[in-house]
């Protein structure tokens, strides 16, 4: 049989490789080996099939005629004697009642997935970092000034959380003149040395380029850009809130200390955050561990009729914040 | 101009990469040809002086050179980057000095301050495995898990890092040239990672061809040019109407169901 | 071949984020802390004989399988298959597509590296977003805030277990449905309305599906064993202060990347509600758009007013209208999958990635455009010209008058062989 010869031969091919696989599995060890091997036993098994198929087999092409399909199609209503009245209303209320039976079984069955995950709590507003918590590098090493050099970068835990990923945060020391910084944080930033949390507050990746003569912060994921001098405000890219700042001082010992919490949550924004930037400023509660404070609500600048919470922003971001503080949920 | 023109026909080097004429190096040393040592002041303020300004301490064309040490000087003239090719970012190209020039030149800017001295790399005894987490915790945002490079943005390119010299990776993490942080570590975990990028070079790859090494993005492509139009040719192969060969003697052996 | 290899890996594999150190033959890992589902995976590929080729293979085909469906997908849209009866069998098939989708992300994200972990904070943040629910999606999905040590399981389960189950389940009635309702045919001769015209299924169809599926797995074997794919050692155990760049998700993903890259920096805080900035890109686009995928069927019956029921396949030419919406549709998402690159791209290209993004931003919306309508003209020129615009003749003919001189044929005359 002149044509079908490849046929054969295919088959062939394939069981040779199919041969060599398994001898080649005891001799030696390479992917490049066993995918090509593997490849040719496939391949061969299935040019065969596939020829035989379509050269060899002398199968006709036929015509079926398509079953009519759809309504009116079968009808099986037609051989049942039709309902009365009664057994109707008793069959739709039996329907009825099974069904929200089964809808309230269904939920009582569901709600164990609760279980899968704790409640957010506050867990989202704090890191770990707390006031007089040294800056420590991965390894432990607490950092003084002079261990950033100036126009370098470096990546910073509160001392005992190192590795703790809602914490990170990146030192970057420039030349103190070219610092912009708001008023209120010019202190936070001592000897040129300032502090970031390095979650990008666009989808949380961490903020690992810097651009030491542009002095801006690259997020590698979706291209955020933040500028160092003027806190991290966002530049480029779709992160729209800046990177929130670590308040940041020289302790007696000469290390680098933070003097509280970030001032705003870390990371992406969500619904109900609150980024009044504050903690003096708002009646119900702060967010650092200092004592809690008892001034007045500020003055605020932006009002929300709906829910009748006053709102001031702090920073330019488009997210505005609330001085009532939302209760725990 | 005719002096100039004789420079460089007499000077019997070649025009240095990518067309630029590099006047500063010829008339140099064409100057020179007489003396026996190469004059780093001299050379500097030749070829480095009209950005720099002539003591180093920059003009609005370059920045200022104090305190940069040779390890800045050696890196950026051992890798080509100075002299500038445009106002684009310093790439990577052909030294436009020679050995001998490019000493004097670092030991010159060497006195203009108290910058870092190129450093010693020693590559005995490093740890590879050290050297592999430095390296992802600090240079693969930039550089890319594998040292092949990566946009940084702003017209930035971090570059590949499979041609530097370890002399040069050394003092590229020593000086942050360009847009490159400064970092800071001791001798040993410099070396570390020194050796982890030169490992990357001849890491083997053991799943098969590269292509790229840097991810889906080029999977991606693989998966739809080649495995798709792989399947592509196999559904035409299979669907191809075929006329069947002449069957002699008994047909009804062959013959489907 | 996905689920050949599958389970060959889930033999080998450990789903456990409990930290390990390192022990193995690759030297620059050595001594690290890592998880014992990423120590796993380094084992498979360096110590599992037979290991690294298998796990290739499956990533690859994890690809190619995508790529498929969405092949499918495509030629089901453009040829009209999807219209009444199979209404259904084509929500079963964008139900699938996602599934698809949603087992590659589960199974890349297994081995706990750097790259995939990056792309589950991702995805932890866009739970977060999500308006009142938000946090509690995220930490329930993940069992706490991000990082977790119980997502690996979790991801574990959905990937072995519970997405190819309903995957199974869906297939089978993909395939029953296409049984009971026989398959859609072009027009031809012999062929009506009324009935299927071709080789029976049995011993032809069955042995060309098998050649089918013999020769793609020899596709994926050569591809598996040739060109290595997730070289996962490079990137590292995932850390949650790391990241690489370039960092992309699976190509299947890359258009929420993109998304979510192209996106303007908007946040605004609606009534006290903050909507963060990745909520529209990475979970309202996709929601519309998958929903008007699976609703298009009856969208169509609509602007139609067809119901009839149909069993031969349209010349994409022959719908203009449908063709040209779903090249805009292809070129739309074809953009945003780009986008999910624009910085590989900035960087082969020496292109600022700043202008990489609004080129992108201005092409998502002209390109989409530009091609439905250049689409719709080709398909009336084929309808008007009836043959390919491409291989279409240029220029005139001319024919030799008795009396000298030229005189232009006719296009009639020239077709009716004058």
């Amino acid at each position: 049989m002149k044509g079908a010869r490849w046929i054969y031969a295919a088959f062939v091919v394939s069981m040779l490789a199919s041969v060599g696989l398994v001898t080649f599995y005891f001799i030696g060890e390479s992917a490049q080996v066993e995918g090509v091997l593997l490849g040719l036993a496939l391949g061969g098994m299935g040019l065969g099939v596939v020829g035989w198929a379509t050269t060899l087999m002398d199968v006709p092409t036929e015509t079926e005629e398509r079953e009519p399909l759809g309504p009116g199609a079968e009808d099986p209503a037609a051989s049942e004697p039709p309902l009365a009245p009664e057994e109707v209303t008793r069959r739709k209320m039996l329907v009825r009642v099974a069904g929200a039976a089964a809808a309230a079984m269904g939920a009582a069955l569901a709600i164990p997935a609760l279980s899968l995950g704790p409640r957010p709590g506050d867990r989202l507003d704090k890191t770990k970092w707390t006031a007089g918590a040294r800056l420590v590098d991965s390894l432990g090493n607490p950092q003084r000034p002079a261990d950033i050099p100036l126009n370098g970068v470096k990546t910073v835990f509160p001392a005992g959380f190192e590795g703790e990923a809602d914490s990170q945060t990146v030192v970057i020391k420039v030349d103190p003149e070219v610092l912009e910084l708001p008023e209120e944080r010019a202190g936070w930033a001592p000897e040129g040395c300032v502090a970031y949390s390095k979650i990008c507050t666009h989808a949380g990746c961490p903020v690992g380029l810097y651009r030491a003569e542009a002095r801006e912060l690259l997020c590698p994921c979706h291209q955020s850009t933040f500028d160092v001098t003027r806190g991290c405000e966002p530049v480029f890219g779709p992160a729209a809130r800046a990177l929130p700042q670590l308040p940041m001082e020289i302790d007696d010992t000469g290390f680098l200390v933070a003097t509280g919490d970030f001032p705003e949550p870390v990371g992406p924004s969500y619904w109900n955050m609150d980024v009044s930037g504050d903690e003096a400023g708002c009646s119900s509660g702060s967010r650092s561990d200092s004592a809690s404070n008892t001034g007045p609500a500020r003055d605020c600048e932006r009002s929300f009729p709906i829910t009748g919470r006053s709102c001031s922003a702090r920073s330019r971001c488009f997210a505005s914040s609330c001085c009532l503080r939302p209760a725990p949920i | 101009m005719s002096g100039l023109a004789l420079a460089l026909y007499f000077s019997g080097e070649s025009v240095a990469q990518d067309g630029y004429t590099l006047e500063g190096s010829r008339i140099a040393t064409m100057g020179q040809a007489e003396e026996d040592e190469v004059d780093g002041a001299r050379l500097f303020a030749n070829s480095c002086s009209s950005c720099h300004g002539i003591d180093g301490e920059g003009t609005d064309n370059g920045p200022s050179l104090e305190n940069s040490g040779e390890a800045s000087a050696h890196f950026q003239l051992t890798t080509g980057r100075m002299p500038l090719a445009n106002n684009d970012q310093a790439v990577r190209k052909e030294p436009a000095f020679d050995d001998e020039q490019i000493d004097a030149l670092v030991e010159h800017v060497g006195t203009l301050g108290e910058g870092p001295g190129i450093p010693e790399v020693d590559l005995e005894g490093a740890d590879l495995s050290a050297g592999q987490a430095s390296f992802i915790e600090n240079c693969a945002a930039c550089h890319g898990a594998i040292g092949a490079g990566g946009a940084v943005g702003n017209e930035a390119l971090a570059p590949s890092l499979s041609a530097a010299t370890p002399t040069q990776i050394a003092e590229s993490i020593i000086v942050g040239p360009g847009q490159m942080p400064r970092f800071e570590f001791t001798d040993e975990q410099r070396n570390d990672i020194v050796n982890f990028v030169v490992y990357l070079r001849d890491e083997p790859r053991p799943g098969g061809a590269d292509i790229g090494g840097i991810g889906p993005v080029p999977e991606g492509f693989v998966a739809w040019l080649v495995g798709m139009g792989a399947l592509l040719a196999v559904a035409l192969l299979i669907g191809s109407h075929r006329r069947k060969p002449a069957i002699t003697g008994a047909h009804e052996e062959g013959d489907a169901a | 071949m996905l689920l050949a290899t599958g389970t060959y890996l889930t033999l080998f594999y450990r789903p456990d984020a409990a930290p390990v150190i390192y022990d193995g033959p690759y030297e620059p890992l050595r001594g690290q802390e890592m998880s014992a589902a990423y120590e796993s995976v380094l084992r498979i590929s360096y110590e599992v004989k037979a290991g690294l080729v298998m796990r290739q293979i499956h990533h690859w085909a994890a690809l190619v399988f995508v790529a498929s469906i969405v092949a499918h997908m495509v030629r089901v849209f453009f040829t009209g298959a999807f219209r009444k009866p199979r209404e259904i069998n084509w929500m079963v098939g964008v139900t699938l597509l996602v599934l698809a989708i949603g087992m590659g992300f589960t199974g890349y994200s297994l081995p706990d590296d750097l790259l995939s972990g990056t792309g589950l904070r991702i995805a932890y943040s866009a739970l977060i977003s999500i308006p009142f629910i938000g946090p509690y999606l995220g930490f329930l999905v993940f069992g706490g805030e991000f990082p977790t040590e119980g997502i690996i399981s979790r991801l574990f389960v959905l990937h072995v277990m519970l997405l190819p189950a309903i995957v199974i389940g869906l297939i089978g009635l993909h395939l029953g449905i296409l049984w009971r309702q026989k398959h859609t045919q072009f027009a031809g001769k012999g062929r009506s309305e009324s009935n299927v015209v071709g080789k029976a299924f049995w011993p032809q169809q069955l042995f060309k599906s098998t050649g089918l599926m013999l020769l793609t797995g020899a596709v994926l074997a050569l591809l598996g064993g040739l060109v290595q794919i997730n070289a996962v050692w490079n990137y590292g155990p995932f850390d949650p202060s790391a990241v690489s760049a370039p960092s992309q998700p699976d190509w299947y993903v890359g258009w929420l990347e993109g998304a979510i890259r192209l996106w303007p920096p908007f946040e605004p805080t609606i009534f006290g509600i903050t909507i963060p900035s990745m909520f529209i890109p990475g979970v309202v686009i996709p929601g519309i758009g998958f929903t008007v995928m699976a609703l298009w069927p009856f969208a169509e019956q609509r602007f139609t007013k067809d119901r009839a029921m149909h069993h031969m396949l349209d010349r994409p030419r022959d719908r203009p209208v449908r063709t040209a919406i779903g090249m805009a549709g292809i070129l739309y998402v074809t953009i945003l999958t780009v986008a999910g690159g624009n910085d590989v791209l900035a960087l082969t290209f020496k292109v600022p990635i700043e202008a990489m993004v609004w080129f992108l931003r201005i092409g998502l919306f002209v390109v989409p455009l530009l091609g439905g309508i250049v689409t719709y003209r080709l398909c009336r020129e084929m309808q008007s010209s009836g043959a390919h615009p491409l291989r279409r003749r240029r220029g005139v003919r001319l024919r030799r008058k008795p009396d000298g001189g030229f005189e232009e044929v006719s296009p009639d005359e020239a077709r009716s062989g004058v």
